[in-house]
């Protein structure tokens, strides 16, 4: 009975993800048909932006993009702690957390009355649509549509927060888990739209490593030893091996684009996430803590090297 | 060919076509809703009759290779048919190509079965024959949709700089 009843779980489940994973391309056809724009309408009162004075340039932009629970323009309740916590502790920052980085149309799920409807009854469906768009995102057919979608997206959102292609400024991505791959996809993008400085960071990135960032200057790589989302990503994506030398992660990584922070022993959800602000790290700081004064740091060390060289930095 | 092997086949083109749409779309930008689906039912049409010469196809092969040709005709049953209802699996993210080569696999050992039969072959020659007809008829359908597309196409994707 009990095996019966796991069987038709089992079967569900997998009808379930047959049709979601073949529904998954829509909204990318969607996009390259050019039957819908992409929207950049907002809530009522919700800012394009939050942090330093609209009024004079910030010392830089700052994009966060979130991982699979991001669902709606509204930060997520993890998600929200970190922006909130570099919003405190960065007034000389300007940040962006409204991006949708599972949504090429950049339409929340939380908007749609279809998904409305699902999040009442099977709310995990939400999360397994957003892991399908990453896996939309990396395949090699639908990568250049997602990343154009994505990019443009997030390069008029930075224009409406007020910034100013070739002004220099700049653009720091941060990226939570999935939000990698997205974050490497737009690369290109920013750089045709905005010739931005532009730098990334990815804190437990889940990202197959195929995307160019040729032009971004440098990525940040935010991991620990307890992170197995992360470490399932480097092993199931070839471009991610040392052995595919030509893919975009190797490239940069030999050209020594790419600079691993350890933020041990935070796993990447759970009570001990990198985003914790309950668990504690032996000097007393939590893992929120520490993660956004790695943040911190590494931006405003970036931002000084800038200001003492003229060039690009390496 | 019996009815319901004739709309076995249709639907396995139709599958086959949704399954390659996207790319294609990709290539069309501003592309009406109407034009698409007037592709699709093209697709659907062409993948067809692709899948209907395939047992015919590798009919043929053995008669060439083989010392006395098959007295009867490889034709889909269909059981046989059945499982190329599946192709769309092509659409699914990353996994999509692996799967759907797969597929053709199962189906084409399932084919090579019927023609030792009928043929009175080994099944490896058999296999063999199924295999050649099944990637040259591959190969030739996709250069009728890069044909196609290129025909279709009135604006190249912007280049990304």
């Amino acid at each position: 009975m009990i095996g019966l009843a796991l069987l038709l779980l089992l079967g569900g489940l997998g009808l379930v993800l047959i049709a979601e994973a073949l529904l998954a391309r829509y909204e990318v056809l969607v996009y390259a048909a050019g039957w819908r724009t992409p929207t950049i309408s907002r809530p009522e009162g919700m800012s394009y932006a939050r942090g330093a004075d609209p009024d004079r340039p910030p010392d830089a932009y700052l994009v966060y993009l979130d991982g699979i629970g991001k669902r709606r323009f509204h930060d997520t309740r993890d998600g929200g702690r970190l922006v909130k916590a570099l919003i405190n502790r960065a007034p000389e920052l300007r940040v962006l957390g409204q991006v949708q980085p599972y949504s090429p149309l950049a339409v929340p799920l939380a908007d749609r009355p279809v998904w409305t409807w699902v999040r009442r009854r099977i709310g995990l469906l939400l999360f397994l649509h957003n892991v399908m768009q990453i896996f939309v995102a990396a395949d090699r057919r639908y990568r250049p549509l997602y990343n154009r979608a994505v990019g443009a997206q997030i390069a008029t959102e930075l224009q409406v927060a007020g910034y100013r292609p070739d002004s220099g400024i700049p653009v720091v991505l941060l990226s939570y888990s999935g939000g990698a791959q997205v974050a490497s996809g737009a690369v290109n993008e920013l750089w045709a739209q905005l010739r931005t400085p532009l730098w990334l960071i990815t804190l437990g990135g889940f990202h197959n490593g195929a995307n160019d960032i040729t032009h971004a200057q440098h990525l940040y790589q935010l991991t620990s030893a307890g992170d197995w989302i992360e470490r399932v990503g480097t092993r199931i994506f070839p471009q991610r091996w040392r052995l595919f030398r030509w893919s975009g992660w190797n490239r940069a990584d030999r050209e020594g684009k790419i600079t691993v922070h350890r933020l041990d022993p935070a796993t990447h959800i759970g009570p001990r996430s990198y985003i914790s602000p309950d668990a504690r790290l032996p000097d007393g700081r939590s893992h929120l803590d520490r993660t956004t004064d790695t943040v911190l740091a590494l931006i405003r060390d970036r931002l000084s090297l800038a200001a003492d060289s003229d060039g690009p930095l390496p | 060919m019996s009815p319901i092997v004739a709309i076995l086949l249709l639907v396995a083109g139709l599958s086959e076509a949704a399954g390659r749409l996207l790319p294609v779309v990709a290539r069309l930008s501003g592309v009406s809703h109407v034009r698409v689906v007037g592709l699709l039912l093209a697709g659907a049409l062409v993948d067809g009759a692709v899948f209907a010469l395939w047992p015919l196809s590798a009919w043929a092969v053995a008669g060439l290779v083989l010392p006395t040709a098959p007295s009867d005709a490889l034709v889909w049953t269909p059981g046989l048919a059945v499982p190329l209802v599946l192709a769309g699996v092509l659409a699914f993210p990353l996994l999509g190509p692996l799967l759907h080569l797969l597929l053709m696999v199962g189906v084409g050992a399932g084919l090579a079965g019927a023609l030792a039969m009928v043929a009175g072959i080994d099944w490896w020659e058999a296999a063999g024959c199924v295999a050649i007809a099944g990637v040259g008829l591959g190969v030739s359908v996709e250069a009728v949709r890069r044909l196609v597309v290129k025909l279709n196409t009135r604006r190249a994707p912007e280049p990304v700089a």
